[in-house]
C-alpha cells in the first residue's frame, strides 16, 4: 500500500537521497520517493513487514522528523 | 529518562535542544575566557559545544556518505573536526553552532512557504451527513457513496462534489475559485467539496467523493507543480553534485600548496552551496502557492518561468473576452419567394418582416424559422447551436423536433441537414455563397447591421433559398477593457484576438475591448498558425481559451491558459495555467505572479553567487575566518528564503 509522510525539515536537496535510502533499506518497503520542494514523502510498502511507525522511525534515523499524512 | 529518550528520538526537538545547549556552552566558554581568564575551561566548554552541535551534523553527513552523496554536512564536519585537531576550539564551536542554528531557522521559515498547501489540506472537510433510509447518518467524507444525498447545514463545509437537488443557499467558494463573493446555489447548481455553506440547508447529490473531488485535484496539482523542478533548479542541482566534491578537492589542494590548515578548512565552510541550491525551489514553491490562493493553478516551475517571459498573448473571443453565453436576440424572417425579384420593385421595407421580441412573443413565421434552424442545429456541437436550440425549446416542448435524415457539419462554417424532404442550411454568409444560395442586397444589409453591433449573424436557407437571418449576441465581459489595459502596462507587446467569427462582428467586440490586432474567420487549425507566426517572430506566446475549438492552439502556445476551470477536470489536469474562476482579471494576475517569481529566482541566484564569491575573495585575502564565514553563509541562506517568502504577498 501507499503511505504519505510529510516533513517540514528538508532544507537542502541532499536530504532527499538520505531519506530515500533509509526507507528503501527497510524490509517490506518497495519504493520511496522524497519530494524536496514540498517535503512530501511517498512510500510504497507492505504493512505486514513495515508499519507506518517503522517508516517514521526510519526517517528519524536519517535525522529528520516526519509524520503520516492522509493527503 | 523515558521522556529524554522520546525527546532525543524526535530529530526536530533534539536539534532545538542542541542549539540551545551548544549556545549556552559557547557563552559559558566565552565568559570563562573573558572574565576569569580560565583558558583551559574555555577550551573544554567550546569543545563540548562543538561536539553537541556537531553530533547531529556528523550523523547526517555519515548518512549522506552511505548513499554516496557528498553533502554540505560533510564539509562542515570535516571543517569542525579539523579545527578541533589544530586547537581552534572557538572556531569549531562557532561553525557548528551557526550551522545548526541556521538549519533550524531555515526549516521554520521554509515551512512558511509551504504553508499555502497546508491551508488547502486543512480545507478538507472532516465529516459528512448523508441521508440513508430517511435518517441522517454522520460518516467520513470519503465514505459517502456515489449519488447518495448529502445534507449540508448552514455554516458547514460541503463534504463532497455534487449537485444541489433541494434548497437554496449562498456558498463561499473562495477556497476553490479565489473569489471572495459567495455564490448563490439553487437546485441544479454544482457545489465543491471544501467550500463553506453560509445560510441555507442544502440537499446535495454526491457526484465526486474523496480523491475524486475538485479540491483533491487542486491539492494534487499544486503539489505536483511545486515538486516539478524548474529548469534553473535542475541546472543548479546538477551543478552542486560536482561542486561540493570540488570544494573538498580545492581545499586539499590549497593545503598542499600553502600548508595553511586554517585557510583550507575555511574554504570548506564558505564553499557550501546552501543558498544556491535553495534559491530556485523556495521561489517556485512560494510563487505557485501564492497563485493557488487566488485560484490560479500553475502546472510547475517550468511553466512559471515561461509565463514570466510572456511577450505576446492571444485571446479567444468567445468565452474569454465575451461572457461565453450567447443568446439569440434577432429572428428575421425573409419572404424568400420574393427574393428573386429586384428589391427596387418590391420596395425594401415590405421585403423584410422583422421584430425584436422576447421569445414568447415571436410570431408564427419566426417560430417556423426557428423550428427549421433547430432541426439542423440539433446534431451540431458548435457553440452557436446552443442559443438556437435554447430559443427553440418552448416550441419543441409541445411538439418534439423530428430527427434529420442526414446531417453534415462544415467546421467553422455551418451545417447541412435533410429532413422531411427538405434540405436545410444554417451557416455564415460565406457558407451560403459556397452552397450557392443567393442573398439579396437587403439581406446583406441586414447581415452587415447585425455584425456591426458585434452580433454573430447566421443565415437559414431551405431548399436553396434564404428564408431568414438569426442574430446571436454574446456580450463582452465588462472587465475586458481594463484587463487589456493592464496587460499592455505589464509589457505584453502583442495582444491579439482570435476568433472563428466574422471580421465585422469580431472588430466590433475588439474595438470595445481596446484590442487592435484581430484575426477573424479562423478555422481551429488557423488559430494554431497565428500562434506559430507569433512564436516565429520571437515571442513567448500565451493563449487563453476554453472550448474544444481552442485545444490545438492552447497546446501549441508556450503557455496555455484555461479559464473557468473549476468543475472541468480536464482543464485542471492539462492546462499550463488553469484559472479556477471564470474571471478575466485572473489573467494579468497570473502573469504578474509569474513575472514576480521569475524575478525572485534571479535575485536569489544573484544573492547566492555574490555571497560565495565575496567570501571566497575574503578568504583568499585572509580577511574572512571560519566563524565569520559561516555566519555570512547562513545569513545568505536566510536572506534567500525570506526573499522567496515575499512572493506570498505579491
Amino acid at each position: 500500500m501507499k503511505t504519505l509522510l510529510r516533513s517540514q525539515e528538508l532544507t537542502c536537496p541532499s536530504c532527499v537521497a538520505k531519506i530515500e535510502k533509509a526507507l528503501k533499506s527497510l524490509d517490506g518497503v518497495q519504493e520511496a520517493k522524497v519530494h524536496f520542494n514540498t517535503g512530501r514523502i511517498e512510500v510504497e510498502h507492505d504493512v505486514q513487514d513495515a508499519s507506518d511507525e517503522d517508516l517514521v522511525k526510519a526517517v528519524r534515523s536519517a535525522g529528520y522528523e516526519a509524520h503520516v499524512s492522509a493527503f | 529518562m523515558q521522556k529524554i529518550r522520546i525527546w532525543l528520538s524526535n530529530p526536530r526537538e533534539r536539534r532545538k535542544g542542541m542549539v540551545i545547549l551548544s549556545g549556552a556552552l559557547i557563552l559559558g566558554g566565552l565568559a570563562a575566557g573573558q572574565f576569569f581568564n580560565l583558558q583551559g575551561l574555555r577550551s573544554l566548554l567550546m569543545t563540548l559545544a562543538a561536539v553537541t552541535a556537531g553530533w547531529d551534523i556528523a550523523l547526517r553527513a555519515w548518512n549522506g556518505l552511505r548513499t554516496r552523496y557528498i553533502s554540505i554536512e560533510l564539509l562542515v564536519t570535516i571543517a569542525a573536526s579539523g579545527a578541533l585537531l589544530i586547537g581552534e576550539y572557538w572556531e569549531a564551536a562557532a561553525v557548528t553552532f551557526l550551522f545548526i542554528l541556521g538549519a533550524y531557522l531555515e526549516a521554520r521559515t521554509l515551512s512558511q512557504t509551504r504553508k499555502v498547501l497546508q491551508q488547502l489540506l486543512e480545507l478538507a472537510p472532516s465529516t459528512a451527513i448523508v441521508l440513508r433510509d430517511g435518517r441522517q447518518v454522520e460518516v467520513m467524507p470519503h465514505e459517502v457513496q456515489h449519488a447518495e444525498t448529502v445534507l449540508v447545514k448552514p455554516g458547514a463545509k460541503v463534504p463532497v462534489d455534487g449537485q444541489v437537488i433541494e434548497g437554496r443557499s449562498a456558498i463561499d467558494e473562495s477556497a476553490i475559485t479565489g473569489e471572495p463573493m459567495p455564490e448563490v446555489k439553487v437546485q441544479g447548481s454544482s457545489v465543491f467539496a471544501g467550500t463553506i455553506n453560509q445560510n441555507g440547508l442544502l440537499h446535495v447529490r454526491a457526484t465526486g467523493v474523496g480523491a475524486d473531488t475538485t479540491l483533491a485535484r487542486i491539492i494534487r496539482r499544486v503539489e505536483e507543480a511545486q515538486e516539478e523542478k524548474a529548469p534553473t533548479q535542475r541546472f543548479i542541482e546538477r551543478f552542486s553534485r560536482w561542486y561540493t566534491p570540488a570544494i573538498i578537492g580545492l581545499s586539499g589542494l590549497v593545503f598542499l600548496l600553502t600548508r595553511d590548515v586554517e585557510l583550507s578548512l575555511t574554504l570548506l565552510v564558505i564553499g557550501c552551496p546552501g543558498a544556491l541550491v535553495i534559491s530556485t525551489p523556495v521561489s517556485v514553491v512560494a510563487g505557485i502557492g501564492r497563485a493557488a490562493k487566488s485560484g490560479i493553478l500553475i502546472k510547475g516551475g517550468e511553466y512559471l518561468e515561461n509565463a514570466g517571459k510572456i511577450s505576446a498573448i492571444a485571446l479567444d473571443k468567445t468565452g474569454t473576452l465575451t461572457q461565453g453565453k450567447p443568446r439569440l436576440t434577432d429572428v428575421i424572417v425573409l419572404e424568400s419567394a420574393a427574393l428573386s425579384l429586384p428589391a427596387a420593385v418590391r420596395g425594401s421595407n415590405s421585403l423584410l418582416k422583422e421584430k425584436l421580441a422576447p421569445r414568447a412573443e415571436w410570431t408564427e413565421e419566426q417560430q417556423d424559422l426557428l423550428w427549421w434552424a433547430a432541426i439542423a442545429e440539433a446534431g451540431s456541437e458548435h457553440p452557436l447551436a446552443v442559443p438556437i436550440l435554447d430559443a427553440a425549446e418552448p416550441l419543441t416542448q409541445k411538439d418534439p423536433l423530428p430527427t434529420a435524415d442526414e446531417f453534415e457539419a462544415f467546421t467553422g462554417k455551418g451545417v447541412r441537414a435533410h429532413c422531411q424532404g427538405s434540405e436545410i442550411l444554417v451557416g455564415s454568409q460565406t457558407f451560403m455563397a459556397e452552397m450557392e444560395v443567393l442573398l439579396g442586397e437587403a439581406v446583406l444589409e441586414r447581415l452587415a447591421r447585425l455584425k456591426e453591433d458585434g452580433k454573430t449573424a447566421v443565415v437559414v436557407a431551405r431548399d436553396g433559398m434564404a428564408t431568414g437571418v438569426l442574430g446571436i449576441s454574446d456580450p463582452m465581459r465588462s472587465a475586458a477593457p481594463q484587463v487589456i489595459e493592464r496587460l499592455r502596462k505589464m509589457g505584453i507587446e502583442r495582444i491579439a484576438m482570435l476568433t472563428g467569427d466574422d471580421p465585422t462582428t469580431a472588430n466590433a467586440i475588439a474595438r470595445e475591448a481596446g484590442i487592435e490586432e484581430v484575426y477573424a474567420g479562423l478555422l481551429p487549425e488557423e488559430k494554431l498558425d497565428v500562434i506559430r507566426q507569433l512564436q516565429d517572430q520571437g515571442h513567448v506566446v500565451a493563449m487563453t481559451g476554453d472550448g474544444i475549438n481552442d485545444a490545438p492552439a492552447l497546446a501549441a502556445a508556450d503557455i496555455g491558459v484555461a479559464m473557468g476551470a473549476a468543475g472541468t477536470d480536464i482543464a485542471i489536469e492539462t492546462a499550463d495555467i488553469a484559472l479556477m474562476a471564470d474571471d478575466l482579471n485572473k489573467i494579468p494576475e497570473a502573469i504578474h505572479i509569474s513575472k514576480a517569481t521569475l524575478k525572485n529566482i534571479r535575485q536569489n541566484v544573484a544573492i547566492a553567487l555574490a555571497t560565495v564569491s565575496a567570501l571566497l575573495i575574503g578568504v583568499l585575502l585572509g580577511e574572512v575566518h571560519m566563524a565569520g564565514g559561516m555566519l555570512v553563509h547562513e545569513a545568505s541562506v536566510l536572506v534567500v528564503i525570506l526573499n522567496g517568502m515575499r512572493l506570498l504577498r505579491a
